[in-house]
C-alpha cells in the first residue's frame, strides 16, 4: 500500500487487475462482509476502466479499515452511483475525505445516499459544492455534518437549487464560529423559517436561536424547532397580510357593535407554514390565527364565526338532537365540559372530509343568511373576497366554487340549488343543514377531497366548523346579549385555562392539522382516545422528541424593549410577586445595634428634615402674595359698602407625606461575592443599608417600599417585596430585610416596570425609584448581548419618567460609568467606591434626592 | 346655517328670549309624556330635572315647551368654572362707583322666565347651593352680597338637566338636591322618531339615506362604555343629515359629524367607520 497506490497514479491495466485480486483477498482474510459487498459492487465500478476499479477497491478498504461502517456504506451504496452518475473518480475522492475524521460514516451514510440524486439534479458542479459544504461541516462537527448530509437536499435548496442551499447553509456558518450554533438545530426550524423571512432574514432569525441556545439547550431547541414564541414571533413579523391579534379591540368593537356581543378573542395555535390560517371557536372565544389574508377577511371571519354563535349551531340541544338522529348517545364530555362530534363523523369512515365540508357549507351558508340583514354589508364583502381570491386549483375549487355560487345567488336573491335552499327558510337550523350535507355527500358530482385540500375548499373567511371541542352553548336564537354581560368576564379566566391547556399538547399536533394523524375514521369512536375530525388535544399522545419548551405565563406579563428591533415586545416577560421567607429576626436585631451610632447621627440629621411641599392655597387670610381675584371681589364688595373679610391672599401651605420613594434591589447572586475593598460580603452592607434607609426614612415620614428581584430567563422574574407602601415597618419587615441573599440574575427592566405599577397605587406627587445595584443587568437568555438588557432598562427609565417617576441608581459597580450615563442618563446614578460606605450613604442619598 | 354653526360652537344663551311670534314653536317631536308632565310641573311651577345622555333633545325639547307656553327662556350652560357669583351677580367697579349687575338667574327669578341650567354637575358644589331656596316651596333667590332676599316672579320656573352617567360618581349630584325636582327621563328617541327627527332636521334629506343613518347611529350607540364615553347622539345624527344636505358624501358627513367630535382613539374610529361605511357604500359615496 504505497503512497502512489493510494493516490492513485494510473499503471498498466494488468498491473491494476493485479492489485485489485489481491485486495480483494485480503478483505476476504479480514472480514466475510466486506468481501462479500466489494465482490458485489465491483461489476457496476469495473466499467469505469481497470484504474477506477483499482481506485474504488482501496478506498473501500481503506474506509474499511478506518471504520467498519464507513466501509459498508460505501461498499453499499456504490453500484447504485456508478450507474447513476456514470462516473467513480467523483463521488469515490469526495467518501474518501471522509475517513479524515474518526465517527464519520452517518454522514458518509448520508453522502453516498444522495450523492446520485444530487448530481442528476444540479450536476457535476452542483454536486461538487453540494459534497464541499458538508465536509467542511465534517470539520466543524460531525453530528452536525450528519444532519447535513442526512437531510433531503431538495429541502436545503428550498426549490432554488445550489443557490437555495448555500443561502440556508451560509447564516449557520458564520454562527458555528460566532456562537457555536450546531447545524443540527439550526436544520429543525430554518428551511421553513427561510421561506417566512428571507434569505436577510435569516442570520438574525438564527442568531436569536443561537442566543437562546447559549442560554438553554430545551429552549434554544424549542426556537429551532418553531415552538416558542420567541422564533414564532419574529418569523410573524416577516409575514405578509393582516394581523388580527393586533387589531383584537377594533374586531370585537366591530363584534360589539353589530351584535351587542362581547366575544372574547384569543391566540390560535396555528404557526406558519401549516396551511391556509383560519380562525376556530370552541364556543366561548374566537381563537385567531396570527395572520390572515386580509383585513377584509378577518373581518368577515370574526363576524361569521359569531353568526354560528348567534344561531346556535354549537347549541347544546341542538347537538343532541343531532346524535339523537344519528341513533347515538353524545359521548361525554371531556375534563373540560367540551362536547366532541366525533362521533357523528366517524359513519362516513373515509370519506369524512367529503362530508364535513359539505356539511360545513350548508351550515355556513344557514348563519350568513341569518346574518346578512343584520350587517348590510356582510355579504357583498364575502363575496367580493371570494371573487378575488378565485377558484382554487384541483378539487377544492368544486367545493369552492359551489359556495361561491350560492352566496351569490343569496346576495343577489337569484334562486338557490334547491337542496341548500332548505336551510334558507326560517325554521331551519344545523340540524337540517345536516341533513342538506348528507344530501350533498350523496351527488357524486362531488370529488373526494383529502385532508390536505379540505381547507382550500372554504370561501375566505370561513372555517372548519368543527375543528375544536366547543363548550355546549344555550340557545341563541340570534342573541349574544350573554357574551356581553356574563362571559366576557370569565374572560381572564379562560385566558388561564387556556394556558394550562398548553403544556398538554404535544408539539406534533400543535404544528399540523387536527385532524392529520387520523388513520383510519373507523377507529374508536368513544370520543376518549384519539382525534377525529374534531381535534381534541389529547395528553396521552406525546412527543416524539424533546418535551416541548414552554414558557411560563402565570405571572404578571411586562412588556420589553428589543433594540434589534427597535419595537417592544408584548407580554415577552412574565413576572411573579413573590414573598421572601427567609426571615432573620437575630441578625436584624445585630444589624441594629452595630449600626445604632450611625443611626443616632442620621435621625438627628432628619428631625431638621421634615417634608415640606408648598401649595398654594387660595382666598386665604394671610400669605405672601395676593390672590389678585379674590383683591377685585373684595375692593368691588367693599366700595359697595359691603364690610367683607380680607380672604385675599395665596399662602404657599406645608403638606406633608408628598415623596412616595421605592428602593428596589437587584438581588442577583452577584451581591454574596465579597467586595473588593470591603468587609465581608455585599449582601451585608445591602441589608444593612435598606435597614437604615427604612429606620430612616420612617423618621421622615415619607411613604416608602422596599422590593428586590431577581430573575430567570424572561419568564421568570421573581419580584420580593420586603416592604409594600401600606405596611408598617415592624420587626417582620426587618427581619426580612435581613433575610435578604442573592440568586439568581438581574432582568433590570422588568423589576422597574414592576415598581411603577407600585407606583400607580400611591398617590405621592413626587415619586422617587432608587435602584440599588451592584453590576450591569443581565439575564441567562441574553445570550451574552449585554446591549438587550442594556437598551431595556434605558426604555423602562423612559417609561418611568413618563410616569412621573424620577429613577435614581446607587451602584457597587466600579465599572458602572461605563454604562450606566447611557442607561440612566448623566446624574441620575451614582458609584459607591467602598462597599462599607453604602449603609451610611444610602439614606443620605435619598434625602439629598428628595430636596 | 348660521344656526347650526352656533351650536356646533356652543353659543350660550344667556339672553332673555322673548318667545318670537314668528315662525311657531321650534319642531320637537316628542318621545312620550314629557310634554304633559312638564305642563303638569309648569303649572305647579315646580322645578324640573331633564334627565339624559347629551344630544337627545332636552334643550329643544325645553325650547318647545317654554315656546309654547309663552315663557321666555333663559339658558346658561354649566361648567368647572362658574361660581355662585356667575349666577347671581357681582358687584362691577365703574369709575369711582360699583354697579350690581343681575346675574342671569337672578334676572330670570325678577322677570319670570324659565331659567336652564344646562348640565348642573359640571358646575361647582357651591353653587348648586345658591339655587336651594329656589326650589322648595319659599322660591326665594338670596343675594348675599347685596343682603337681600327675592322672592321669585309667579312665572318662574327653573330647570336643570343632568347627564347620569357622564360625569363621574364624585361629581353626581346630591340627594338632597334632586329630591327637590320633578324628573323627566329622556333617551335617544326610538329609531322611527329618530327618522323623522333626522329628515326634519336636516331639511329634508331623502328617506333612504335617513333611514341607513339612523340604522347606522344605532349600531354605533352599542360602542358606549368601550372606549365611547358619549353615544353618537340624535344631534350627531342630525349634523350629519345637514351636512349630507351641503352636498357631502355620507361616508365623510358620518365621519365628520359623528366619528371625529366624539373619539381620537384609532381602534374605535376605525370600528365606526366599519359601521357607517357597511350602511354607505363605497359606491353612494358621490
Ligand atoms: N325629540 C326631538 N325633536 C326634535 N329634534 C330633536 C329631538 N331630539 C333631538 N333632536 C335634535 O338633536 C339636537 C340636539 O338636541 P339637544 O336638545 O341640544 O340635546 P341635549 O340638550 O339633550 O344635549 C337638536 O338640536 C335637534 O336637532
Ligand atoms: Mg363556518
Amino acid at each position: 500500500m504505497s503512497d502512489i497506490a493510494t493516490n492513485g497514479g494510473a499503471k498498466p491495466e494488468a498491473e491494476e487487475l493485479v492489485e485489485i485480486e489481491e485486495i480483494l483477498q485480503h478483505l476476504e482474510d479480514i472480514s466475510f462482509v466486506a468481501h462479500r459487498d466489494t465482490k458485489e459492487a465491483l461489476p457496476a465500478i469495473r466499467p469505469f476502466g481497470a484504474t477506477s476499479a483499482r481506485r474504488w477497491i482501496e478506498t473501500a478498504r481503506d474506509l474499511f479499515f478506518h471504520d467498519r461502517e464507513s466501509g459498508k456504506s460505501f461498499m453499499r451504496h456504490s453500484a447504485r452511483l456508478a450507474e447513476h452518475m456514470q462516473t467513480v473518480e467523483l463521488w469515490l475522492e469526495q467518501a474518501a475525505r471522509f475517513k479524515e475524521w474518526v465517527n464519520s460514516n452517518y454522514a458518509l451514510e448520508g453522502f453516498m445516499a444522495q450523492a446520485d440524486r444530487v448530481y442528476d439534479a444540479w450536476g457535476e458542479a452542483g454536486e461538487r459544492e453540494w459534497a464541499e459544504i458538508g465536509l467542511r461541516w465534517c470539520a466543524r462537527s460531525l453530528p452536525d455534518a450528519r444532519a447535513y448530509f442526512e437531510t433531503d437536499f431538495e429541502k436545503l435548496a428550498g426549490g432554488r437549487g445550489i443557490d437555495g442551499l448555500r443561502a440556508l447553509i451560509e447564516p449557520a456558518e458564520t454562527l458555528f464560529d460566532e456562537r457555536g450554533l450546531t447545524l443540527d438545530a439550526y436544520l429543525e426550524g430554518a428551511p421553513i423559517a427561510r421561506n417566512l423571512v428571507g434569505d436577510q432574514g435569516l442570520l438574525s432569525w438564527a442568531r436569536r436561536g443561537a442566543d437562546l441556545l447559549k442560554a438553554g439547550r430545551s429552549r434554544g431547541e424549542a426556537y429551532f424547532r418553531l415552538e416558542s414564541d420567541e422564533s414564532l414571533k419574529l418569523l410573524l413579523e416577516a409575514l405578509p397580510g393582516f394581523r388580527p391579534r393586533m387589531h383584537g379591540r377594533f374586531l370585537r368593537l366591530v363584534l360589539m357593535a353589530w351584535l351587542d356581543a362581547d366575544i372574547p378573542l384569543a391566540d390560535s395555535s396555528w404557526k406558519p407554514g401549516e396551511g391556509r390560517p383560519m380562525l376556530e371557536t370552541d364556543g366561548r372565544r374566537l381563537f385567531m390565527p396570527a395572520v390572515m389574508d386580509s383585513r377584509e377577511e378577518a373581518i368577515v371571519a370574526t363576524q361569521h364565526a359569531a353568526a354560528h354563535l348567534a344561531f346556535d349551531t354549537y347549541a347544546h340541544s341542538e347537538v343532541e338532537r343531532l346524535f339523537a338522529r344519528a341513533g347515538a348517545e353524545h359521548p361525554p364530555l371531556d375534563d373540560k365540559s367540551r362536547i366532541t362530534w366525533r362521533p357523528l363523523f366517524a359513519p362516513f369512515e373515509a370519506r369524512m372530509f367529503r362530508f364535513q365540508v359539505l356539511f360545513d357549507l350548508a351550515e355556513d351558508l344557514r348563519v350568513n343568511a341569518r346574518l346578512a340583514p343584520r350587517i348590510p354589508n356582510f355579504l357583498p364583502r364575502l363575496v367580493a373576497l371570494a371573487e378575488v381570491h378565485g377558484r382554487p386549483e384541483g378539487v377544492a375549487g368544486v367545493y369552492f366554487d359551489f359556495a361561491l355560487k350560492a352566496h351569490q345567488a343569496l346576495l343577489r336573491d337569484e334562486p338557490q340549488d334547491p337542496r341548500l335552499a332548505r336551510v334558507l327558510e326560517p325554521d331551519a337550523d344545523v340540524v337540517t343543514a345536516w341533513a342538506v350535507g348528507e344530501e350533498l355527500f350523496a351527488d357524486e358530482a362531488f370529488p373526494e377531497i383529502t385532508i390536505e385540500d379540505r381547507a382550500e375548499a372554504y370561501l375566505p373567511g370561513l372555517s372548519l366548523n368543527q375543528s375544536l371541542p366547543v363548550y355546549p352553548q344555550r340557545k341563541r336564537d340570534g342573541s349574544l346579549a350573554d357574551f356581553r354581560d356574563h362571559e366576557a368576564h370569565d374572560e381572564h379566566k379562560f385566558e388561564h385555562q387556556k394556558q394550562e391547556e398548553q403544556p398538554q399538547q404535544a408539539p406534533e399536533q400543535a404544528q399540523k392539522d387536527p385532524d392529520a394523524d387520523i388513520q383510519t375514521p373507523q377507529q374508536e369512536t368513544s370520543g376518549t382516545g384519539g382525534r377525529i375530525g374534531t381535534g381534541i388535544p389529547q395528553p396521552a399522545q406525546v412527543a416524539k422528541r424533546a418535551a416541548p419548551y414552554t414558557p411560563k405565563k402565570d405571572g404578571i406579563p411586562y412588556p420589553e424593549w428589543d433594540y434589534r428591533e427597535q419595537r417592544y415586545i408584548s407580554d415577552w416577560v412574565n413576572l411573579y410577586e413573590r414573598v421572601l421567607d427567609d426571615e432573620d429576626p437575630e441578625r436584624a436585631a445585630t444589624i441594629l445595634s452595630e449600626n445604632a451610632d450611625t443611626l443616632k447621627r442620621l435621625t438627628r440629621g432628619l428631625e431638621m428634615q421634615r417634608p415640606m411641599r408648598l401649595a398654594p392655597l387660595r382666598k386665604q387670610l394671610d400669605g405672601d402674595e395676593l390672590d389678585t381675584e379674590a383683591v377685585i371681589d373684595y375692593i368691588a364688595d367693599k366700595k359697595a359698602g359691603l364690610s367683607p373679610k380680607a380672604f385675599i391672599y395665596r399662602r404657599r401651605a406645608v403638606q406633608h407625606r408628598d415623596t412616595a420613594v421605592l428602593m428596589l434591589a437587584d438581588m442577583s447572586t452577584s451581591i454574596m461575592a465579597r467586595h473588593p475593598g470591603g468587609q465581608g460580603k455585599i449582601v451585608d452592607r445591602v441589608r444593612e443599608g435598606m435597614m437604615l434607609f427604612a429606620e430612616a426614612i420612617e423618621k421622615v415620614g415619607d411613604p416608602y417600599a422596599i422590593s428586590g428581584f431577581a430573575s430567570k430567563q424572561r419568564d421568570q422574574v421573581n419580584y420580593y417585596w420586603l416592604k409594600d407602601f401600606n405596611e408598617d415597618l415592624n420587626d417582620t419587615v426587618r427581619a426580612r430585610i435581613a433575610g435578604v441573599s442573592g440568586r439568581l440574575a438581574s432582568r433590570m427592566g422588568a423589576g422597574i416596570r414592576h415598581s411603577l405599577e407600585a407606583f400607580r397605587r400611591s398617590s405621592a406627587q413626587r415619586r422617587l425609584l432608587l435602584i440599588l445595584s451592584d453590576g450591569r443587568p443581565a439575564d441567562y437568555d441574553d445570550g451574552g448581548d449585554q446591549r438587550y438588557l442594556h437598551e431595556d432598562t434605558r426604555m423602562a427609565m423612559k417609561e418611568a419618567v413618563d410616569a412621573g417617576v424620577h429613577p435614581f441608581c446607587i451602584t457597587l459597580d466600579p465599572s458602572g460609568s461605563e454604562y450606566l450615563p447611557a442607561i440612566f442618563g448623566p446624574g441620575h446614578y451614582t458609584i459607591i467606591d467602598h462597599v462599607d460606605e453604602l449603609p451610611r450613604r444610602l439614606p443620605e442619598i435619598y434625602l439629598r434626592l428628595r430636596q | 346655517m348660521k344656526n347650526l354653526i352656533n351650536r356646533i360652537r356652543g353659543v350660550e344663551r344667556d339672553v332673555i328670549e322673548k318667545p318670537g311670534d314668528a315662525g311657531g314653536a321650534p319642531f320637537y317631536k316628542p318621545q312620550g309624556d314629557e310634554i304633559e308632565i312638564f305642563q303638569a310641573a309648569y303649572s305647579k311651577r315646580l322645578p324640573v330635572m331633564l334627565k339624559g345622555p347629551t344630544g337627545c333633545g332636552k334643550t329643544r325639547f325645553l325650547e318647545h315647551v317654554a315656546h309654547t307656553l309663552g315663557q321666555p327662556l333663559v339658558t346658561v350652560s354649566c361648567h368647572e368654572d362658574l361660581t355662585s357669583s356667575d349666577l347671581v351677580g357681582r358687584f362691577l367697579l365703574e369709575g369711582e362707583e360699583t354697579v350690581w349687575q343681575d346675574g342671569p338667574l337672578t334676572r330670570s327669578v325678577k322677570e319670570g322666565a324659565i331659567c336652564y341650567l344646562d348640565e348642573i354637575v359640571e358646575a361647582r358644589t357651591d353653587t348648586t347651593v345658591v339655587i336651594h331656596p329656589l326650589t322648595d316651596h319659599r322660591r326665594q333667590l338670596p343675594l348675599d352680597k347685596k343682603s337681600q332676599i327675592i322672592d321669585a316672579h309667579e312665572d318662574f320656573m327653573l330647570v336643570i338637566s343632568y347627564n347620569p352617567g357622564y360625569q363621574t360618581v364624585l361629581k353626581d349630584l346630591k340627594p338632597s338636591t334632586k329630591q327637590r325636582f320633578v324628573g323627566i327621563h329622556f333617551d335617544y328617541p326610538a329609531e322611527d322618531v329618530e327618522r323623522e327627527i333626522v329628515a326634519k332636521e336636516s331639511g329634508g334629506l331623502d328617506a333612504d339615506r335617513v333611514e341607513k343613518l339612523v340604522a347606522a347611529g344605532r349600531k354605533a350607540r352599542a360602542l358606549k362604555d368601550h372606549g365611547l364615553e358619549e353615544a353618537t347622539s340624535t344631534r350627531a345624527l342630525a349634523y350629519a343629515g345637514e351636512l349630507m344636505q351641503a352636498g357631502l358624501s355620507p361616508r365623510v358627513a358620518c365621519r365628520a359629524a359623528m366619528i371625529a367630535p366624539i373619539t381620537d382613539d384609532p381602534e374605535l374610529i376605525q370600528a365606526l367607520e366599519e359601521i357607517f361605511d357597511a350602511h354607505f357604500p363605497e359606491s353612494e359615496a358621490a
